[in-house]
């Protein structure tokens, strides 16, 4: 197969000018995704991690037993489980929910283990010297220790935000018409894989340059530590 | 000369305080009264428990044992709030405890809008008069990180006197200081102590000691062995413990 052959297949012009609005559409609903989830996540994540700094011992058991079980479980077979078992239960959620549900759960959990590791890099004596002041445990965490502790997990927060991101194409296996479900729906009408790439180029557009700033942080964090 | 000792009611009541951790004792059976006006030094070897009876008087320790009062609140009450009790309690730490993340008037200004509920620009405005009381006029912007250890230190005295307090601890306060700037975070206590401020103070600074404190309590394993004024204990201690710590700190 020849050079010629792979472009009129995968680089075709008119494909691309047919497939257009569809993967526009696609790549709003998957913008769209991307706001809902990654911002509900981080919430949720740090509120988790706050709950159980602040708990007493059987909320942390509780807390860990949750963080643990939404690491350990791959977030597509979650998304399907969901998908397909809740219609059973009596509740009807819309394609869009069910898949933010999903992706938010799964993305507490990363982001609360994290923020909880956050949490505990910040010294005893900070918070000793809020208290001593009078401040209570929850002004103490919100302006003493928190702004610290996710100060020091910049770096694996923002690189589970790509990840998050990026698991948001996983809604085009329960026909959220989403960039990459847009762009397979695009290539059964124009019968090449054109939208298919043009949608891998418009992924790459966006998660390659968000991966470089992100080494660029690690790289400042780690020169501000010296 | 310290000034007189005062002779009004007391600050600081502390009544058969005993600490434990797991089966090791760190206090057995403390008694102190601290009175109004009265600046009182503890000294005695590391592990001899003083900063434990230091932090017990705001409950940054849990006595396990005993009662502590505070401007005549029982501390170890069940009932007692002890967010309230804590803003008459101004506390200095060894090793500052500054918030690296706020300005120096940032980290006097928390307490006063999160505890007093002042506004900002009233709060902004106590914030900088602490800062000023120490000497710090120019670096309300500064962070943490841009200041030296004794004004470091500094800020942490201003953060604890802007509340106001009844009463103020020094946990060695200079312990973590290079030698030249010991001087300037005492020259603060003395002043603090000249207006007429109620302290104690943990150290290991003998000499300030002497001369700041209206008394001095001299503790070892957990027990006071010994309470004078700084010329009795200092010159005339009557127990031999006493003695012997004197005689391997203090350079004649």
């Amino acid at each position: 197969m020849g050079f010629d052959e792979f472009a009129r297949a995968f680089l075709n012009y008119d494909s691309l000018v047919a497939a257009a609005p569809l993967l526009m559409q696609g790549a709003l609903v998957s913008l769209l995704l991307i706001v809902s989830i990654v911002p509900a996540a981080l919430a949720l994540g740090i509120l988790v991690a706050v709950a159980y700094d602040l708990g007493g011992p059987l909320r942390r058991r509780a807390i860990i037993v949750y963080i643990d079980f939404l690491r350990a479980f791959p977030p597509l077979v979650l998304l399907i489980l969901i998908y397909s078992c809740l219609p059973f239960l009596g509740v009807r959620l819309s394609e869009f929910a069910t898949v933010v549900v999903a992706l938010v759960a799964n993305g507490s959990a990363f982001f609360g283990e994290i923020v909880r590791a956050g949490i505990e890099s910040v010294g005893r004596g900070q918070r000793e010297a809020a208290r001593s002041t009078g401040i209570g445990q929850v002004g103490t965490m919100v302006f003493v220790v928190l702004p610290q502790a996710l100060r020091n997990v910049v770096p694996p927060l923002a690189s589970n935000m790509v990840e998050l991101a990026k698991a948001t194409s996983f809604a085009a296996v329960v026909a959220m018409p989403d960039l990459l479900r847009n762009a397979r729906t695009a290539q059964d009408i124009v019968y090449n894989p054109t939208p298919l790439m043009a949608a891998a180029v418009i992924y790459l557009a966006v998660f390659w340059p968000a991966v470089r700033l992100l080494s660029r942080l690690e790289q400042r964090m780690v020169l501000a530590r010296r | 000369m310290p000034a007189s000792a005062a002779t009004g009611d007391a600050v600081v009541r502390i009544e058969g305080l005993s600490k434990t951790y797991g089966t090791t004792p760190a206090l057995h059976a403390v008694n102190l009264t601290v009175r109004r006006g009265e600046a009182v030094a503890i000294i005695g070897p590391s592990g001899s428990g003083k900063s434990t009876l230091l932090r017990c008087i705001n409950r940054l320790e849990e006595p396990t044992e005993g009662r502590v009062f505070v401007d005549g609140v029982d501390l170890t009450s069940r009932s007692v709030d002890i967010n309230k009790a804590r803003r008459e309690i101004g506390f200095v730490f060894q090793s500052f405890n500054l918030y690296p993340h706020l300005t120096a008037q940032g980290n006097v200004r928390l307490a006063l809008r999160l505890v007093l509920r002042l506004g900002r620009a009233e709060a902004t405005a106590r914030a900088r008069a602490a800062l000023d009381s120490v000497g710090l006029s120019d670096k309300y912007a500064s962070y943490p990180s841009q200041l030296s250890g004794g004004q470091q230190q500094r800020v942490g005295i201003a953060r604890a006197l802007a509340l106001d307090p009844k009463i103020m601890l020094f946990d060695e306060p200079t312990s973590a200081l290079d030698p030249e700037l010991v001087g300037e975070v005492l020259a603060v206590i003395a002043t603090m102590r000249a207006r007429g401020m109620t302290m104690v103070i943990v150290s290991h600074e003998m000499q300030f000691a002497r001369e700041v404190a209206d008394r001095v309590v001299f503790m070892n394993e957990g027990v006071i062995v010994e309470e004078n004024t700084p010329d009795e204990l200092f010159n005339r201690p009557v127990r031999q413990r006493t003695r012997d710590f004197l005689a391997r700190v203090v350079r004649h």
